[in-house]
């Protein structure tokens, strides 16, 4: 997780100190689209983890 | 993929939208950039050379700014002269089956007046029904529209955002998928230019946001793999 803030944080000094405002777009969404995985992944890990405690599967 | 956006607006030079979304396609992004209004200024359109622009692509975009729920004047008349029989439908006119067909539409006011209950009471699924069946009839796969509310009131951030979706619009094959946007990012990443960026490290920070990326899309396949598995 730290190194997620670490990345963020590089991404936006980088948005803030290039020259170009399409690759500033494109750094900016770079970042956006890795918190975006992030929150995917915590999404899939708490339904993993639903279906690991769900009743259903303990019968076995 | 090849992209033809046909453009229409009777006055782009005032459009800051129009203006903006110019500006951001990519050379590199194999998209034909088409302004009805400044090709035929006289209304007068060559049916041919429209049609040989369509069957060399294979996303076809009609931009234009969503004026009385409709589109510019010139975009309508094109349609009735180029979208013809024996080309766009009828017998053998097969010609667009198979390409997609998008709109890139520029509206005025806020998304939550196109509800109903709202201002303006239809949705825009209701209101583009018309271009609809264009796709329908001519055998184009219907891309769900890419909609602009309130370009003047987006802040930079947005506006920044909004570049970039608009360029995977035009040229992912799937726009709305995560894995689609991944590939497309990781291959700009690759080739970005460290000209434009005084920064000693950036270099670096950018293998570190591709190996990101990449480690991310492993994780997520393989929780997805899990998840499967245990919905057996």
């Amino acid at each position: 997780m730290e190194s997620v803030e670490w990345l963020v944080e590089q991404l936006d000094k980088l948005v803030k100190e290039s020259r170009d405002y399409k690759q500033k777009a494109l750094l900016l969404s770079t970042k956006k689209l890795i918190q975006e995985q992030e929150k995917r992944k915590e999404q899939l890990s708490g339904e993993l983890d639903g279906r690991l405690w769900s009743p259903g599967s303990w019968r076995e | 993929m090849k992209t033809l956006v046909i453009l229409s607006h009777p006055s782009i030079g005032e459009s800051g939208s129009q203006q903006f979304l110019i500006q951001s396609v990519n050379d590199h992004n194999h998209v034909t950039l088409h302004h009805l209004e400044r090709e035929y200024p006289d209304g007068i359109i060559d049916l041919k050379k429209e049609q040989n622009l369509l069957l060399q692509h294979d996303r076809i975009i009609f931009q234009f700014p969503f004026y009385w729920y409709s589109s510019p004047p010139l975009l309508k008349h094109w349609q009735d002269e180029v979208l013809t029989e024996h080309f766009a439908y009828g017998y053998r006119g097969d010609k667009l089956h198979g390409k997609e067909f998008g709109l890139v539409l520029i509206i005025g006011v806020g998304e939550k007046e196109y509800e109903s209950g709202g201002q303006e009471g239809f949705s825009i699924s209701e209101l583009t029904k018309p271009f609809q069946a264009v796709a329908k009839k001519t055998g184009m796969t219907y891309l769900k529209p890419f909609s602009i509310f309130q370009f003047a009131y987006k802040t930079e951030e947005e506006k920044m955002e909004l570049l970039i979706a608009y360029q995977q619009y035009l040229s992912l094959k799937e726009a709305d998928s995560l894995k689609a946007k991944e590939e497309w990012m990781l291959k700009q990443l690759e080739e970005l230019s460290y000209d434009t960026i005084p920064v000693d490290e950036a270099p670096f920070i950018i293998d570190e946001a591709i190996s990101m990326l990449e480690d991310n899309r492993l994780e997520l396949d393989e929780l997805r793999l899990h998840i499967d598995h245990y919905a057996d």
